[in-house]
């Protein structure tokens, strides 16, 4: 009965809108339907390359309609599998890893600028207003990690520098003064809950959307890094998925090589010999996007409902 | 002083808890802007920031000395910015619009879920498609030309394709996940207001232009004052990557990020000249904070709600 009424109310209030809504609707999905095909239509083209054979390749090129289908790509980038799976660890640990640690000290900080009666609360937000209006810019970043803190081919490059946002901290701050009511934590002071535990069960739990959104970004940011990754580590074992993915035509001529001094072995010499380049880079593509894709939906009620644009002011 | 210290021994946990995020911003933040005199040293690795020489604004002069070139970075640096703050702005303000004017609910969520997407990929992969549709053999724009009887173009020797090209990515890949903030924001609005103006006779058109729009301005002017303090900016991903560096292109792809990155990659033309590179950032600092405190300035004059801080 109930859910009845709700129900025809929810379509009243459907109605009394519509009056109001733009009249030429076809016109208006029609162009919303372009714009997404448009946006779908590089990733539809490439997955269809990474399944194309060799030769569709070289007299059709890129198309949507090859001429013959074949898994080689495939089965030459699991061949390589372990620098796939080194470039997985690397770039999911400066993801998951990265992300967790970043998020875990900002929203603590976020947590310390947003009670009132913090004696540092006014020397920080100017401490962090400061940092948004000046930067050392990228040299000045890079002569200092290298040469002062020696983070050059050292893994904590990739999480260390971008780990506590000051764009973020602020978000998170704005979220717990307009979310968090004032009252909760002071009848939790007032029942003996230390600072700590304040926090963890009782504000923490209540940040679970700003954290997903901050949380997701970040680990999207993270994943496809590369800049940090391309001036700081040459090591071959340090190498991120987007690295590799960069750089994998030369992987590629090096078992060219490999081959023609001899030394690989029959599977290599097999698969090599109708090595489908540009359909092995689109498969290393896809295999890059993948978690990106799987995630993306679980994450998508969280932001899609727009952070609000922290302002710095208080 | 001792009052202090012992409000600080109070809430020590609290301090505790901002103790390592301020180390951090310390540590990243604050010394790297401690190291930008290197844009007024010669700079040395092996002696380290302290020990290397100071010689004064030469950095500077030799970058003033490289007359044309510099120009030519500058502007693009700024004729991308103001392109692309233009062209995101506009095309952020009417995808939300038009997701907020669609009746069905359901088909407006799909479609910009996938819209979104884009905004996802690593500009790794974002060259790669790129190249799949311009490379000049087998390229799939090159052969939608061949189906109109006209020659392949080798894009990416033709440097003055590419303003487009970026610009055209650039939407692509931004204006999905961009409208999002407004498409909230018009959810949001007092129905009411849209309904008195339907009453007095407002087409749909003009209750966008005189509602709507007037509404968003708010959130419009902080998203330009934002976008301000960036106007020496550019992202590395699109001009450094997607362009494949290619030398031909630079005249008008080549921003000064993307020349900067060259250079601390070891490829560019100022390799290991880090105290020149260091200037260019120092330069790049300068002008972008004093155009975020002048604007901020002015709107606190204007409208001071809608001021950053």
């Amino acid at each position: 009965m109930a859910e009845n009424t709700k129900r025809k109310k929810s379509k009243a209030k459907v109605e009394g809108v519509n009056g109001r809504l733009f009249k030429p609707q076809p016109v208006l999905m029609f162009n919303l339907l372009l714009f997404t095909i448009v946006c779908l239509v590089p990733m539809i083209l490439v997955t269809i390359v990474s399944f194309s054979s060799k030769t569709s390749i070289a007299i059709k090129g890129f198309t949507f309609f090859p001429s013959g289908w074949s898994l080689d790509a495939y089965k030459f980038v699991f061949s390589k599998w372990d620098i796939l799976v080194k470039a997985y660890g690397v770039s999911l640990y400066e993801a998951l890893f990265g992300t967790a640690l970043s998020m875990f000290l900002t929203t603590l900080f976020a947590y310390t600028i947003s009670r009132k009666e913090f004696f540092l609360k006014k020397f920080l937000t100017t401490f962090m207003v400061i940092t948004m209006l000046f930067s050392g810019g990228s040299v000045s970043s890079f002569i200092v990690n290298s040469n002062v803190y020696g983070l050059r081919n050292n893994l904590l490059i990739l999480i260390l520098p971008g780990c506590v946002s000051v764009f973020n901290a602020v978000v998170i701050r704005t979220f717990i003064q307009s979310n968090v009511p004032n009252e909760l934590v002071e009848a939790a002071r007032i029942d003996g809950a230390g600072e700590t535990y304040i926090f963890f069960k009782i504000v923490l739990p209540l940040l679970v959307p700003v954290i997903a959104s901050l949380g997701f970004m970040g680990a999207v940011t993270h994943w496809n890094e590369w800049q940090t990754a391309m001036l700081y580590l040459d090591n071959q074992n340090f190498r991120t998925l987007q690295l590799v993915l960069n750089s994998i035509e030369n992987d590629i001529e090096q078992i060219r090589k490999l081959v023609e001094t001899g030394q690989a072995d029959a599977t290599m010499i097999e698969l090599s010999e109708n090595l489908p380049t540009d359909a092995c880079r689109m498969a290393f593509l896809l295999l890059t996007l993948g978690p990106v894709l799987v995630i993306y939906p679980f994450f998508q009620k969280y932001f899609m409902k727009g952070l609000t644009v922290g302002a710095v002011k208080g | 002083m001792k009052k202090t210290l012992l409000t600080a021994y109070r809430q020590r946990a609290l301090l505790c808890m901002a103790l390592p995020a301020i180390i951090l911003i310390i540590m990243f933040n604050y010394v790297p802007l401690y190291g930008i005199i290197v844009a007024f040293k010669n700079f040395d690795f092996s002696l380290g920031i302290g020990g290397s020489q100071w010689n004064g604004l030469e950095n500077f002069r030799y970058l003033v000395g490289m007359g044309n070139k510099t120009w030519r970075i500058l502007r693009n640096t700024m004729g991308y910015w103001a392109l692309n703050t233009l062209t995101g702005m506009a095309c952020n303000l009417i995808l939300a619009l038009a997701i907020n004017e669609c009746r069905k609910k359901y088909f407006t969520k799909v479609t910009h879920t996938i819209m979104i997407f884009p905004t996802f990929i690593s500009f790794v992969a974002v060259t790669f498609m790129v190249e799949a549709l311009l490379k000049t053999n087998g390229g799939l724009i090159n052969q939608i030309l061949a189906m109109f009887g006209k020659a392949p173009v080798s894009w990416y020797r033709e440097s003055k394709y590419w303003p487009f090209i970026l610009t055209i990515v650039n939407l692509w890949k931004g204006t999905g996940y961009g409208c999002i903030l407004y498409v909230s924001a018009l959810a949001g609005m007092d129905t009411e207001i849209f309904e008195a103006a339907e009453i007095d006779g407002a087409s749909r058109f003009q209750q966008i232009w005189h509602i709507s729009i007037p509404q968003l301005m708010a959130l419009i002017s902080i998203k330009l004052i934002m976008a301000v303090g960036s106007i020496m900016h550019s992202n590395t991903g699109l001009y450094y990557l997607v362009t494949k560096n290619q030398v031909l292109l630079h005249p008008t792809v080549q921003t000064i990020d993307a020349y900067v990155f060259d250079s601390l990659r070891g490829t560019g033309e100022l390799s290991s000249k880090f105290g020149i590179q260091a200037a260019i950032t120092f330069f790049q600092m300068i002008i972008g904070s004093t155009l975020v405190i002048i604007t901020n300035a002015i709107v606190n004059k204007i409208e001071p709600a809608n001021a950053l801080f």
